[in-house]
């Protein structure tokens, strides 16, 4: 088993803090933005896990997923939905708002389009009143949604909205995964958003009407 | 549409009491109030919840790779399908063509969720290629034909033709 990223892609946070926390034994090769490692696909999409049976897995949360079913912990119904809320509702913000962020140089105006879904999750952990998104240990969609929020939450200069309960998790989570904060380093190069400038510029623009969509959503 | 591919999916799986769904959101998003806790929320949640209520895990894969594969689709299914551009189709089904290239189902040999969701979602672009294109992607044609007569897939979608003859003779050596 082999597991492939990139330098100054967020998503491979992802797949390297569910490596820490898991624990599991993977070879992990560092390769270039550009690399197409997964043969099917056209773009170079990274992060991507070799399997033992030669397939390639190119989504970063089903290799989430996959890294705690084989050490042994499954996911549960409100794993999955928190996945695929990241999945559908949290990325497409989150690029409009690192895009800000990392390429116009408007840090001030992230929370436009991050508040809705970060009080979302503020609500959801208020109201759940679990020291983790699904109850009293780390799953799954904590590691997900805490690699996922790491870049823009761990950057003191962007003026968020008080979400006081994401916070707590937040910093709870920094305490768990110890682990993950060298990988983060090696990822971002230490250099915190600008880290992901020469991956950003390589994406395409994020379309706005996406993240009206997703304002209006979280609204509800 | 989510709301008539859940329902369609609860017929496969022969659920007895249909479930009633509601929305949320600009994109609605498909909601199940559950009785014994908080709604689910989202179209591939729900789905997999109706799975494990069907008692058809092997649906969902039957190993940890197969299962991550099936949620990768899904994924795939809700992220990049839905709501893609003009020029998104083409290498959408370039690279699902390329992938199908050695397999019968998405998760290789073995029909799940990922092949009905995936069906369900790209049937809107299957429905609109000449046949050239459809000659092109000869992979996903030859898969989406076989998904569409899968025993009680297809429900609210109308088979759309596709020209075996020429599909399964001729190109191969």
């Amino acid at each position: 088993m082999k597991l492939f990223v990139s330098e100054g892609n967020p998503h491979c946070l992802k797949v390297l803090a569910a490596l820490g926390v898991t624990g599991v034994q993977c070879d992990v090769q560092y390769v270039n933005h550009e690399e197409r490692v997964v043969p099917f696909l056209s773009r170079p999409t990274l992060p991507a896990l070799l399997l033992p049976s030669g397939l390639h897995l190119f989504s970063s949360n089903a290799i989430c997923r996959y890294l705690f079913e084989v050490s042994g912990k499954d996911s549960s119904e409100r794993c999955n939905q928190w996945l695929e809320w990241e999945a559908t509702d949290l990325q497409p913000a989150l690029l409009q708002a690192l895009h800000m962020a990392v390429l116009q140089g408007k840090g001030s105006e992230v929370s436009k389009v991050l508040q809705g879904p970060l009080n979302y999750l503020d609500q959801s952990l208020s109201k759940g009143n679990t020291p983790y998104l699904t109850g009293e240990a780390v799953s799954v969609a904590d590691v997900v949604l805490w690699a996922a929020l790491y870049p823009i939450l761990s950057d003191s200069s962007l003026a968020l909205g008080e979400c006081k309960s994401v916070k707590t998790w937040f910093d709870r989570g920094a305490a768990v995964m110890c682990s993950f904060q060298a990988a983060a380093q090696k990822v971002l190069q230490g250099k915190g958003l600008q880290g992901m400038k020469s991956y950003m510029q390589r994406q395409p623009a994020p379309q706005s009407s996406q993240c009206r969509d997703t304002q209006s959503c979280n609204s509800n | 549409m989510a709301l008539r591919e859940l329902s369609s999916l609860e017929k496969f799986l022969g659920l007895k009491k249909p479930n009633k769904y509601s929305t949320q959101g600009d994109k609605k998003v498909p909601v199940l109030q559950n009785n014994n806790g908080p709604p689910l929320v989202g179209l591939v949640t729900i789905a997999c919840h109706l799975v494990k209520e069907a008692k058809r895990p092997e649906l969902l894969g039957d190993s940890a790779e197969s299962r991550a594969v099936v949620q990768q689709w899904l994924e795939h299914r809700v992220t990049k399908l839905d709501g893609c551009t003009k020029e998104d189709i083409k290498t959408i089904l370039k690279d699902l063509n390329l992938y199908l290239q050695d397999k019968v189902y998405l998760a290789g040999n073995q029909f799940t969720l990922a092949d009905t969701f995936m069906y369900y979602g790209i049937h809107p672009l299957i429905v609109d290629l000449a046949i050239q294109e459809k000659e092109q992607y000869m992979n996903v044609t030859r898969w989406f034909d076989h998904i569409q007569h899968y025993p009680g897939i297809r429900h609210h979608l109308p088979p759309v033709a596709v020209l075996r003859n020429r599909i399964y003779t001729g190109r191969h050596h």
